[in-house]
């Protein structure tokens, strides 16, 4: 099967696929859907340990492909690199602290937010999650989920963009005669 | 897809996995040697193997037995082609099976003087062969008249 072939394969099929012939370009295909992505939440979720935790991630995809029985390939990956992260953040107290994106409002902004909401936050916008698999990987129910995600961009829109302040308003009635 | 989300998309857009990290994981990906099917080898083998039949049948001389080309055919005629005249055909009635063959043509031709001298011959019982029914038909319908 050529490079070509693999595009119409959903990740599903294609890990499957690899699994069984351990064709490099089936993984290839794999890695290249997701390597972005995963390595944007590893980074705002914890910059010096993204490397590590990345490689600990696919090495275990390399060596024991996993059976999804029926789930989406992407839950799996960024329920396993959330676990990864958590248990590097653990083992290296100084790296628990992320490194700060001053590079733009936004992301420096994501980056002040605390460990749980930043994290609801990015798996839901950035791993496309839905807020169901979030709340089960944060171990909440999914109202609380909600609002966390909720508050994390209220947050943020106040970190960037200051406190909601209205000024007084006068507001003039004018009579209106007939 | 709000304006916040898509501020956050222009935002990471310039954030892509390193190099360095890709190709680290790619060459431990490489280490994996891929599994080898025998059947691609079988079925390799199989189609090469009937490739092979088909031409040894197809350049075999036994296709061309008999074949002769048009220059080095006889002119006298006494090696015709084999394929030549192939259909037989229809065989002509053999006169001497049939014992009522020159009657049959004579009543065929419409000359019933021998039918209905024969069955005038039957009638008085002095012939020890009958008549067939088809002929006896004929000699019942035309020598009635006759004397």
């Amino acid at each position: 099967m050529s490079w070509k072939d693999f595009h119409h394969l959903d990740d599903e099929s294609l890990l499957e696929y690899y699994h069984s012939t351990r064709s490099p370009n089936a993984f290839r295909q794999l890695y290249a859907r997701y390597k972005d992505s995963l390595y944007r939440y590893c980074t705002q979720m914890n910059l010096t340990g993204a490397d590590s935790v990345l490689e600990a991630l696919w090495s275990s995809l390399l060596e024991s492909p996993p059976q999804l029985h029926g789930r989406r390939l992407r839950s799996w990956l960024f329920i396993r690199t959330n676990s990864l992260l958590r248990n590097y953040a653990g083992q290296d107290p100084d790296s628990s602290q992320p490194a700060p994106m001053q590079d733009n409002k936004l992301l420096a902004g994501i980056q002040q937010l605390p460990r749980i909401e930043r994290n609801i936050l990015l798996l839901h916008m950035e791993c496309e999650l839905p807020l169901a698999t979030v709340a089960d990987i944060e171990k909440l129910s999914l109202k609380k989920c909600r609002e966390l995600y909720h508050q994390g961009k209220e947050r943020l829109e106040e970190i960037i963009h200051g406190s909601h302040r209205r000024p007084w308003r006068i507001e003039e009635v004018e009579e209106v005669t007939i | 897809m709000s304006v916040w989300e898509r501020q956050y998309r222009d935002a990471v857009a310039s954030i892509t996995s390193p190099v360095t990290l890709d190709d680290k994981i790619l060459l431990q990906a490489r280490q994996f040697k891929p599994v080898r099917s025998d059947n691609r080898w079988l079925s390799k083998a199989a189609s090469s193997c009937a490739a092979i039949a088909v031409l040894v049948l197809l350049m075999h001389p036994a296709q061309y037995l008999g074949a002769l080309t048009p220059g080095l055919q006889s002119t006298n005629g006494a090696q015709q082609h084999p394929l030549r005249n192939w259909q037989h055909k229809p065989s002509q009635p053999a006169q001497g099976i049939d014992p009522w063959f020159e009657l049959r043509s004579q009543v065929n031709a419409g000359s019933y003087i021998e039918l209905c001298n024969q069955w005038r011959q039957q009638q008085r019982g002095s012939i020890r062969e009958k008549l067939p029914r088809d002929l006896e038909s004929k000699a019942r319908a035309h020598c009635r008249l006759l004397p």
